[in-house]
């Protein structure tokens, strides 16, 4: 993402590697809502999401020489909190962390289409955990995050017709969740 | 599996126009957008940057530190050895194993835990924390910072459960944690910040 005025990636990267640590911060307020939002999907749970990508971030800060495409720090950082994703995922199954927290709940003031609007989303959101991790991070990439095939398989190290056929796969299942509750 | 006309993946990966698809199958591929657009809404999370910053600017602990803390975590480790060997291996390490463990950190009972406070205050003389685990009593439990790099921790064996608690910087000024597991509202107006503490043992 490049923001006219705003230092690009690279440039950031650069500064952080020459010892300007508060640089960090601009990569934080760039990619942060991204990352939480792809880690929440992942996980069904904002406050393990929180966890994850703060992780990540750290540990993206403390790797950041080992970035060495930082025009793509985008793509760098997704893999990063994928994999603290797929951790946190790791340790849930033999741990006894509840794998949901409530679905969001709309406020009895907002207006019906509000309410409707949270109904479908715990409705999805309920649907892509049945997922299996694979296939619900392959649609949260290519769906949520919009991302290409191209930087899917940068992040996840799958080839592309894998990550087609985990979308497919994914977008079918959600398919039928939401043909049953209609 | 419930397989879908191709079709609709071929719009949906953008090969394939919508218009060329025959009015039945909009509906489906419809449905799809509509639940990636509900997903793709912003989740309203409070920042990370602060957590994130104060993380970094910790210091990484020293060698010695992280040699004692492996030394301290559980490793699974496989030994070959000859069944006539066994028994004097078995009873060396029990002799090791009880000689270290009366050095190691504090002893913690069944329904005990710990928690780690951590907060970065560079100009603070001193920190407390105090919490439902003190009634709140300021003056009992002290942060350091013996390396005086602003970072202030304590560690605190505490029975399990889930706590409420804040800063108290020299004495008069009370700030949440903003790195706490989570914030909750108090009655006075301020948010206090909230630690789960679970058993070690289980």
């Amino acid at each position: 993402m490049d923001v006219i005025g705003a230092p690009s990636d690279a440039e950031i990267v650069a500064r952080v590697l020459g010892g300007d640590a508060e640089a960090f911060g601009f990569v934080i307020r760039r990619y942060e809502a991204g990352l939480l939002r792809f880690a929440t999907r992942m996980l069904g749970s904002r406050d393990a999401a929180a966890d994850a990508v703060a992780e990540g971030l750290v540990r993206a800060y403390r790797h950041l020489a080992s970035c060495r495409e930082p025009d793509r720090l985008r793509t760098w950082l997704y893999r990063i909190v994928t994999n603290r994703c797929k951790s946190h995922l790791a340790r849930r199954s033999v741990g006894d962390v509840p794998l949901d927290e409530a679905p969001p709940v709309a406020d009895p003031a907002d207006g019906e289409a509000e309410l409707e609007r949270a109904e479908q989303l715990a409705l999805v959101q309920r649907a892509l955990t049945g997922l299996s991790p694979d296939k619900r991070e392959a649609f949260v990439l290519k769906h949520v995050e919009g991302l290409s095939y191209e930087e899917m398989a940068a992040i996840t190290g799958e080839r592309i017709p894998t990550l087609k056929m985990r979308v497919h796969r994914a977008r079918e299942a959600l398919l039928k969740v939401l043909e049953d509750h209609t | 599996m419930n397989t879908i006309d191709p079709r609709i993946h071929q719009v949906l990966d953008g090969e394939l126009a919508v218009d060329a698809l025959p009015a039945e199958l909009r509906d489906a591929t419809e449905a799809i957008r509509a639940a990636a657009d509900l997903l793709a809404a912003p989740v309203p999370v409070r920042s990370l940057e602060s957590r994130v910053m104060a993380e970094i600017h910790r210091p990484a602990p020293s060698l010695a530190r992280r040699v004692s803390a492996w030394l301290a975590t559980p490793h699974a480790i496989t030994f070959r050895v000859r069944p006539v060997w066994s028994l004097a291996f078995a009873a060396a390490a029990a002799v090791l194993t009880l000689f270290y463990a009366r050095d190691v950190g504090p002893q913690l009972g069944e329904h005990e835990g710990i928690a780690q406070f951590v907060g970065r205050f560079p100009d603070a003389r001193s920190v407390h924390v105090v919490g439902t685990f003190n009634d709140w009593r300021p003056g009992t439990i002290a942060l350091q910072d013996l390396d005086n790099d602003g970072v202030w921790t304590a560690t605190v064996v505490l029975p399990a459960g889930t706590y409420e608690y804040m800063f108290v910087v020299d004495g008069e000024r009370w700030v949440p944690d903003h790195l706490a597991d989570r914030l909750v509202a108090d009655d006075f107006g301020r948010e206090n910040s909230v630690v789960i503490v679970r058993p070690v043992h289980r």
